[in-house]
């Protein structure tokens, strides 16, 4: 059975033209079409609509949204824009519209959009949460392809991860995916995606997770520009409930940008008889100068033996700082698993690798509910 | 000084952390300056650098000061005034040492950095240089300098392998020279399920030197600040990491010079 569309179009051209994608679309079925919102709300109820497509760019039809979403309760609300704002998708969302596509849109994105957040809505806004080192090795993107595995089922909501570590990205290796497209590229187009579209340039993991994977090539990380890598993670917050991002070693642009266009930053090192301590002192001076950055920076550790309490005391003393979470040494289990593109959690879930990746996630799932209200 | 005589440099790197290139660093320079030749270690992992760390110096002057003098007045520059002396075990050799403050490193200028190099080539035989694991316009301009580049690899699991494949590739594409990179492969008999011929398959050629695994002596050196080869424990891995630096000089070990000449304290007169 089609999906029922009343287009609301403030513009009689644009309403013309969406109005023949939308008959052209399969599963799609033309019920109504307006250029005044108080038309459409008016009279819209008549034709039992599954779908109401919204211009938020006519007159104040923002400000009608809720309205739309009130009374067409048994159909899901789109808003339709020239472009994606981050400020739009708050809007929405708090309004309780289920999606945003950008306009003129093609049949295919409108099932994609359809499609896409059917699932999940519009988010609000996801957390984001940036993993960065001082140097390479520090273990991070094995501990954020299981964190992003277990917030995903713990939650049930939308996960993605970002592979910013732009010359040496290996998350595509870990999560065994062979992605279509890149940062690389969705950085290239991000002036001309809306969160339907960039949704593409992930690829799926599993259920609720998806990962934007690194560059294929080194080389390809200078053409990454830093405003529309942080437009990259602004429209991101709008299709996930979490992201994650893989940060490239030290203190560079990239790393920088994310830090600062993230919630939390984990600061991430591997015990390995090293200095790796006072390099992550001397980080955390730097982040020092954020005046919140004791809330926003959090530190962890990786291959700790032992991974107890006691331990964990030890590198906070030696650290000067919290250690959020440690993270136990099983190499074997760690290494064969991402040869043989898997998760070490999925491998072997009760180990003491998965009960400490998924103890961080209950912390973030914890520390979220408060923020949110949740219980 | 238009036909000026430049050293040897020797550039170490990887595409991926914790393999052991400052180690490697610190042992080459070592065992060059052991037989004799005037030896610079610099180290270009400007943010997170272990040089000092692991020979336990600890540098009064830096890369940063240096490059300060040398944009304020290139003509009464002297590169030497901005070394730290390593000198244990009558091995004496010269580290340029990373800057002390992280916001130094990351406002240093390559050119400048370059010229400072090419200063170092005239007054020493070797320059051996530490590097981050990346391409970052300071490592390819070492590169560029380099006489040898050691790329440094190791076996472990496949995403390592896939960044030495991409950054392989990608050195051969930016057309250096082949023969002046130098694969080389470290801990060689680690923990791991991988075959080493496979590897050589994947990257197109056979890594010119191995390295074996010794976690324990790389440690006691790093507690230490002994380097392996001023060590007078004899194991594989020093044994090795001499033999790879006689590859390089084209001069084998019983040939080489064992006595340290007097050279060095005449550098800094």
């Amino acid at each position: 059975m089609a999906y029922r569309v009343i287009l609301v179009e403030g513009n009689q051209q644009m309403l013309e033209r969406l109005s023949g994608v939308i008959r052209s679309a399969r599963e799609f079925e033309l019920a109504a079409r307006y250029q005044r919102a108080g038309d459409a709300l008016g009279q819209g109820s008549v034709f039992k609509p599954d779908i109401v497509l919204v211009d938020i760019d006519s007159n104040d039809n923002v400000s009608l949204l809720e309205d739309f979403v009130a009374t067409f309760s048994a159909a899901s609300v789109f808003c339709l824009s020239d472009k994606w704002t981050p400020s739009d998708s708050e809007v929405i969302a708090k309004a309780g519209a289920r999606g945003f596509l950008i306009k003129p849109f093609t049949a295919d994105e409108l099932q994609e959009a359809v499609a896409t957040f059917a699932k999940t809505g519009i988010s609000a806004g996801a957390e984001v949460f940036s993993f960065f080192s001082s140097k390479g090795k520090s273990g991070k993107t094995t501990l954020i392809s299981n964190l992003g595995f277990s917030l995903a089922q713990k939650t049930g909501q939308q996960v993605g991860i970002i592979d910013a570590d732009v010359q040496f990205g290996d998350m595509a290796v870990f999560l065994n995916v062979a992605p279509k497209t890149t940062i690389l590229e969705a950085a290239r187009d991000i002036n001309f995606l809306s969160p339907v579209t960039l949704n593409g340039y992930f690829a799926p993991v599993d259920d609720n997770l998806r990962v934007l994977c690194g560059t294929s090539r080194p080389e390809y990380a200078e053409q990454i520009g830093i405003k529309n890598f942080t437009e990259i993670i602004a429209m991101a917050r709008s299709m996930f409930r979490y992201i994650l991002i893989d940060l490239p070693q030290g203190f560079n642009p990239i790393s920088i940008a994310a830090a600062e266009a993230s919630d939390v930053t984990y600061h991430t090192a591997m015990i390995n008889g090293g200095f790796e301590i006072q390099h992550m002192q001397r980080a955390l001076e730097i982040f020092k100068a954020w005046p919140d950055y004791e809330n926003r920076v959090k530190t962890i550790f990786t291959r700790v033996s032992p991974c107890d309490k006691e331990e964990r005391h030890k590198l906070s003393q030696a650290l000067g700082y919290p250690v959020a979470a440690i993270i136990p040494n099983e190499y074997m289990l760690v290494s064969a698993a991402a040869n043989n593109g898997q998760m070490a959690m999925r491998v072997e879930p009760d180990s003491m690798f998965a009960q400490t990746v998924n103890r961080l996630a209950d912390d973030i799932i914890g520390k979220t509910h408060i923020r949110w209200g949740n219980p | 000084m238009a036909d000026a005589r430049r050293g040897i440099v020797i550039t170490v790197f990887s595409t991926a952390s914790a393999v052991g290139k400052t180690l490697i660093s610190i042992n080459m320079a070592a065992e060059l300056a052991k037989q004799g030749y005037r030896v610079c270690l610099v180290d270009m992992d400007l943010q997170f650098g272990d040089v000092c760390n692991y020979l336990q110096l600890q540098p009064q002057r830096t890369l940063t000061d240096a490059v300060t003098a040398l944009e304020t007045d290139k003509n009464s520059f002297a590169v030497q005034d901005f070394l730290t002396t390593y000198d244990r075990y009558d091995v004496p050799f010269g580290v340029m040492a990373a800057p002390l403050r992280l916001e130094e490193a990351y406002n240093i200028q390559t050119a400048s950095v370059k010229e400072v190099l090419l200063q170092l080539q005239l007054r020493f035989d070797f320059v051996v240089i530490d590097t981050a694991s990346m391409f970052s316009d300071i490592n390819l301009t070492a590169m560029e300098l380099s006489t040898i580049v050691t790329f440094l690899g190791i076996v472990d699991f496949i995403p390592t392998i896939k960044n030495m494949k991409s950054g392989h590739d990608s050195i051969r594409e930016m057309g250096f020279d082949v023969n002046k990179i130098r694969m080389v492969l470290n801990r060689s008999n680690s923990k791991t399920r991988i075959d080493l011929q496979d590897v050589e398959q994947l990257l197109g050629s056979e890594f010119y030197h191995i390295l074996p695994n010794d976690f324990g002596a790389a440690q006691r050196s790093i507690q230490t600040g002994c380097p392996l080869v001023l060590d007078s424990k004899a194991t594989p891995l020093k044994t090795e990491m001499r033999n790879l630096v006689a590859r390089y000089t084209n001069r084998p070990l019983e040939k080489a010079k064992e006595d340290s000449v007097s050279w060095f304290k005449k550098i800094f007169q």
